[in-house]
């Protein structure tokens, strides 16, 4: 072995060391990252775990002893809320109200959008303005005179009134977003099927929609998660109780805490309403993050 | 592409109309509303002119949930944007599970805001809440004394909360912006020899400045018609201390344990809301408009 290849090991082994030394410095000066998001997304998923767990303990459990876990599973706090607190009856309430206004807010907004994103005609630029002004418009200048409409239709306190009040008031932002869906799409399909003899509404129906669906899966997502959680529209027109969301409900059950004390009924509760859109989130958090990006960096 | 005319107004039509009959058609005769003396839903209303503005001027409590709401706005947004970046750059240096972290950050986002106000009513709860079970476990008599839903503290405590909510939201907008920026940026700031700080100033907050205009916005625009959370952190009897515009207007219009239905003065509270939208954004825009730089 000549000296100069004993030189190039060396200056190799070097290198390698240098490496692995910047690899660990690296990792040092990335410290300050981890501990940072490390501790603000523990903390968050703590919460939420120990409101899970204390949904399971005895309320004498939940002031004595807050660190452990339950010691038994009290699954009646469960069966208290859906049955004595007629959970059941307002998470039927909730999602009969949110599914179908999911599917109402699509079924007028796609036509709407496509049109507005993708014909030529006049006054479009207009018309798209004023739809997008609705983002900007706070509800609760609507309360009262949205109050007096629904009263004047005989629609306060009742579901199918708090469904049109979710599907037109969901209008603006799902135009919004399915809009920049549809103009997204490459136009050389709609003008074969021009050719091949589709009729126009056949090239929405045919063509565009199943294009785009991946737009109106996001909008579904994002209108359902948001209606689900809502609260201040069905506390303005929902007033009895058989009437109530799942929102109206748990927060009715949070005032009567003052009087009757019981955490662990209030924790199961909370868990009932967050289980389904946490379900969600779950498998598919990564479409939601892409649609909230998507209107924002076009 | 060319359609006809009948297609346009067909496909147009049924959002048009639940848009413009439920949403502007009450957005504009709220202005009317607003000036007249009107006390109850089947009463008559009395036309006062601009006599309820008038009084709002005039009105302590309406001042004082402007102020609440502009704190939201002001010193939340800078928080919740300062945090933002924060987590952006953490998240963009290089470590492991960023997706994770993110889905984390973002998750309150998902979550019924009834159930987080009662989360956060736990966590404050000055006998048993996890506060205080925390700092007694740690021996910090300071901070289990604390008591955090007492009048003075209760606007910061949920200030806190909204801060919590508001960052996953605004950390994914601007990790987007973040992600379009090409790496050879990067690269050239680096050669030049900037560092962390400049390259963060110089080359990372020009290149994401219309996203950063745009969640600025939405921000401002969500903070100024707050009502969930403040409203329900407390039940049915809101401390004025936690008033907001929207929550002021829907107790003047709806009131609290017992009714009070002065409509023609809540909803000038929703005109004024309104108004306040439309000036902040206004502003907002001026003091943003910069040269969008294009890459």
């Amino acid at each position: 072995m000549d000296t100069q290849e004993l030189n190039n090991i060396k200056r190799e082994e070097a290198a390698k060391k240098s490496a692995r030394k910047g690899k660990r410095l690296m990792w040092l000066s990335r410290t300050p990252s981890y501990v940072f998001v490390g501790i603000w997304s523990l903390f968050t998923v703590f919460v939420i775990l120990w409101v899970g767990l204390s949904s399971l303990k005895s309320n004498m459990q939940i002031f004595k002893e807050p660190w452990m876990l339950p010691t038994e599973l009290h699954f009646e706090n469960f069966v208290k809320a859906w049955s004595v607190m007629r959970f059941s009856n307002y998470f039927l309430n909730s999602t009969l109200v949110v599914l179908i206004s999911v599917v109402l807010i699509l079924v007028v907004s796609a036509p709407a959008s496509y049109v507005l994103s993708r014909l030529k005609f006049r006054g479009r630029t207009l018309i798209s303005m004023i739809y997008t002004a609705g983002m900007g418009i706070p509800y609760p200048l609507l309360f009262i005179p949205l109050f007096v409409i629904m009263a004047s239709l005989k629609l306060i306190d009742n579901l199918v009134g708090l469904t049109i009040v979710y599907v037109s008031l969901s209008i603006p932002f799902t135009v919004y977003i399915l809009t920049g869906f549809f103009s997204s799409l490459p136009s050389e399909l709609e003008e074969a099927a021009i050719i091949d003899g589709c009729k126009d509404y056949q090239v929405f129906t045919k063509i565009m929609l199943p294009l785009a669906s991946p737009g109106l899966i996001t909008a579904a997502i994002f209108n359902f998660i948001g209606l689900w959680n809502e609260y201040q529209l069905a506390l303005v027109f929902i007033n009895s109780d058989e009437n109530r969301t799942i929102s109206l409900g748990l927060y009715s059950l949070a005032n009567s805490m003052q009087y009757t004390g019981d955490w662990a009924g209030l924790f199961a509760g909370i868990v009932i309403i967050m289980v389904p859109t946490i379900i969600l989130y779950i498998f598919l958090s990564e479409k939601m993050i892409a649609g909230i990006t998507m209107g924002a960096s076009k | 592409m060319k359609a006809r005319k009948g297609l346009i107004i067909l496909f147009l039509l049924p959002a048009s109309l639940l848009y413009g009959i439920f949403f502007l058609l009450p957005a504009i005769q709220a202005f009317r509303y607003s000036l007249y003396n009107w006390s109850g839903f089947g009463d008559s209303k009395v036309f006062i002119g601009l006599q309820n503005y008038v009084e709002l001027v005039n009105d302590k409590v309406f001042w004082l949930s402007l102020r609440n709401t502009m704190m939201i706005l002001v010193v939340g947004g800078i928080i919740v944007f300062t945090l933002a970046f924060i987590m952006t750059v953490a998240l963009n240096s290089g470590i492991k599970g960023k997706k994770l972290f993110r889905a984390m950050i973002f998750l309150p986002n998902v979550i019924a805001t009834i159930a987080l106000t009662t989360l956060w009513a736990y966590i404050y709860n000055p006998s048993f809440g996890i506060i205080v079970n925390f700092a007694k476990a740690f021996g910090l008599e300071k901070l289990s004394n604390y008591i955090w839903t007492s009048p003075d503290n209760v606007f910061w405590s949920v200030l806190i909360a909204i801060i919590w909510m508001n960052v996953g939201y605004y950390l994914i907008l601007l990790m987007a912006g973040v992600d379009k920026i090409p790496k050879e940026f990067y690269e050239a700031a680096e050669i030049e020899g900037a560092n962390k700080v400049q390259t963060f100033f110089k080359v990372t907050v020009p290149l994401i400045w219309d996203v950063l205009t745009i969640a600025v916005v939405l921000y401002s625009i969500g903070a100024l018609k707050i009502f969930e959370f403040p409203y329900a952190f407390y039940g049915i009897s809101v401390p004025q201390q936690l008033y907001t515009v929207g929550i002021y207007l829907y107790i003047m219009g709806f009131g609290k344990r017992y009714p009070i239905y002065r409509l023609g003065y809540a909803t000038a509270i929703g005109v004024m809301l309104l108004l306040s939208v439309i000036i902040v954004v206004l502003i907002l825009r001026k003091l943003m408009k910069r040269d969008i730089l294009e890459y």
